[in-house]
């Protein structure tokens, strides 16, 4: 009976600390929560326990493992029989846990010098016309920048956050189990675990993000929110949202100076050019910007991704003033 | 040498914590992640010193949440540092080790965890899945099934549960170690 209700109870904080887990996953935790958490913690040490336990649980790798597709995940292989073996002998045991904390120590002495002391890393990283740059972070994800691009970067024990001010970039995202990795362009966040993803801010409105590995889930604000797998991509526009197809290869075109464009509106492959080109490209009329163009552009030769386009639609280029300008 | 001085500086006084309070907590965590007692007082000491350093920086909004965290990521440190280490050693030392993680991470685990799945209803694995390997929202994964948040909580909830019982039933016990 005593029994009864000791199991009741415990299931009772087990499903608070489930609950707790789930709400801190969440990419923001609002601080009256925080708050409500602090004080839940503090309420009963059997709290610390059965969130620990459950935390544990929820982490591990063999739950993950386990909610893969059966079919998909490979064959139980015999290696680890013996862990289904009836327990072994007492002492046995133990010689193994004092050959592990001697263990265990040593390497927690090593990482305790070898971890930096600073948590959160606050970091911008800019770059010029023209100019095309990789930064590694400090969670070993990569960022490739193309020219004119900006980003703020914040790394925290518990978050991965990015801010895209400027520009494009591609980032190649190192997987962490625990630490989610966002993109904020303004108007769409960006999240991911352990991927790589292509996000560009084309102007004050539009944001264009395309998936090369993974899974990455865009949020546009007022519940907006898209799962995109690996080859596919969004283009956002205020309200107007296209979906776009076949993303091809492991990272974009860009980060080797291509360009390709797939029914993209000119004054997008100007803005990109005008990332690069020694000189600015101008549209003598804004209607230009709208028409659409279709190929691969080496944005490295404005004349000729120019020479291209007036093909394309019939148009002209002149240089004047010390800039390309595209006109009827 | 200074004279050590551990512990908080006068000047941060504004965000007033019990120190104690969060290091007896953070050492019962790592316990309860089925970590030695003497691995637990160190990683809690470090998370201690990293915390006071981090208050003096910014506001935090839950101290234990991000203790917590810190607790976590230096615990995975110290495995994956331990793994790269131990495929340097001698087989004897590596496959029996007995940390919970693991355990929760051993092919018997995931058979059990496995067998509990299936018998789950369909919908509530699916949320478990979207959730957690997914890490979609419960608002998004409600909106695609057809169910509310709360719904879905609910079922990641009671999925853990039943999780937890299965180890229970197949003698794995999440409660203590030692």
């Amino acid at each position: 009976m005593g029994h009864d209700m000791h199991i009741r109870n415990r299931q009772a904080i087990d499903m608070q600390a489930i609950q707790w887990i789930e709400r801190l996953s969440r990419p923001v935790i609002d601080s009256a929560a925080a708050a409500d958490f602090d004080r839940w913690i503090l309420k009963d040490p059997q709290h610390v326990e059965s969130y620990a336990r459950m935390s544990a649980l929820w982490q591990s790798d063999g739950l993950a493992a386990a909610l893969h597709d059966p079919a998909t995940r490979p064959a139980a292989s015999n290696d680890d029989e013996d862990a289904c073996d009836a327990p072994r002998s007492r002492h046995h045991l133990m010689r193994r846990r004092t050959v592990q904390a001697v263990a265990s120590l040593c390497v927690l002495l090593v990482a305790c010098i070898a971890v930096p002391r600073l948590l959160v890393t606050d970091r911008i990283f800019a770059t010029g016309h023209g100019e095309m740059r990789t930064v590694s972070l400090p969670d070993g994800s990569t960022v490739r920048m193309d020219g004119e691009t900006r980003i703020a970067v914040r790394i925290t024990p518990w978050s991965r956050h990015v801010a895209l001010e400027r520009g494009e970039a591609f980032f190649d995202v190192a997987h962490e189990r625990m630490r989610n990795f966002t993109v904020d362009t303004g108007r769409a966040a960006v999240s991911v675990l352990g991927t790589a993803f292509d996000i560009e801010r084309v102007d004050a409105d539009t944001r264009v993000i395309q998936v090369y590995r993974g899974l990455v889930s865009v949020e546009a604000g007022t519940g907006r929110e898209w799962r995109l797998p690996a080859g596919s991509g969004l283009e956002l526009s205020g309200e107007r949202v296209r979906s776009l197809k076949d993303v091809e290869g492991d990272r974009p075109d860009w980060t080797s100076g291509w360009y390709e464009a797939n029914d993209t509106p000119v004054a997008q492959l100007v803005q990109r050019l005008n990332r690069t080109a020694p000189k600015a490209v101008a549209l003598a009329d804004p209607a230009l910007g709208e028409l659409l163009v279709t190929g691969r552009f080496q944005t490295g030769d404005a004349r000729g991704v120019l020479d291209a386009v007036a093909a394309i639609h019939d148009l002209h280029w002149r240089e004047t003033n010390g800039r390309y300008l595209l006109e009827r | 040498m200074l004279s050590s001085t551990r512990g908080a500086p006068y000047d941060i006084a504004q965000q007033d914590f019990d120190w104690c309070a969060v290091q007896v907590a953070v050492q019962r965590y790592i316990r309860g992640r089925g970590a030695r007692h003497d691995i637990a007082d160190d990683i809690a000491q470090e998370v201690i010193a990293r915390l006071v350093q981090l208050t003096r920086e910014q506001q935090i909004a839950s101290v234990f949440a991000l203790a917590f965290r810190i607790a976590d990521n230096l615990l995975m440190d110290m495995h994956r540092r331990e793994s790269r280490l131990s495929a340097e050693i001698d087989d004897d030392w590596r496959s029996d080790e007995p940390s919970l993680d693991r355990v929760l991470d051993s092919r018997r685990a995931i058979d059990i965890f496995d067998r509990c799945l299936k018998r789950m209803p369909q919908l509530r694995r699916e949320v478990l899945m979207r959730r957690r390997l997914h890490q979609e929202s419960c608002r998004a994964i409600g909106e695609d099934l057809g169910i509310s948040a709360k719904a879905v909580e609910k079922h990641i909830t009671r999925g853990m549960i039943d999780l937890r019982r299965a180890l229970d039933h197949a003698g794995i016990d999440l409660v203590g170690q030692d």
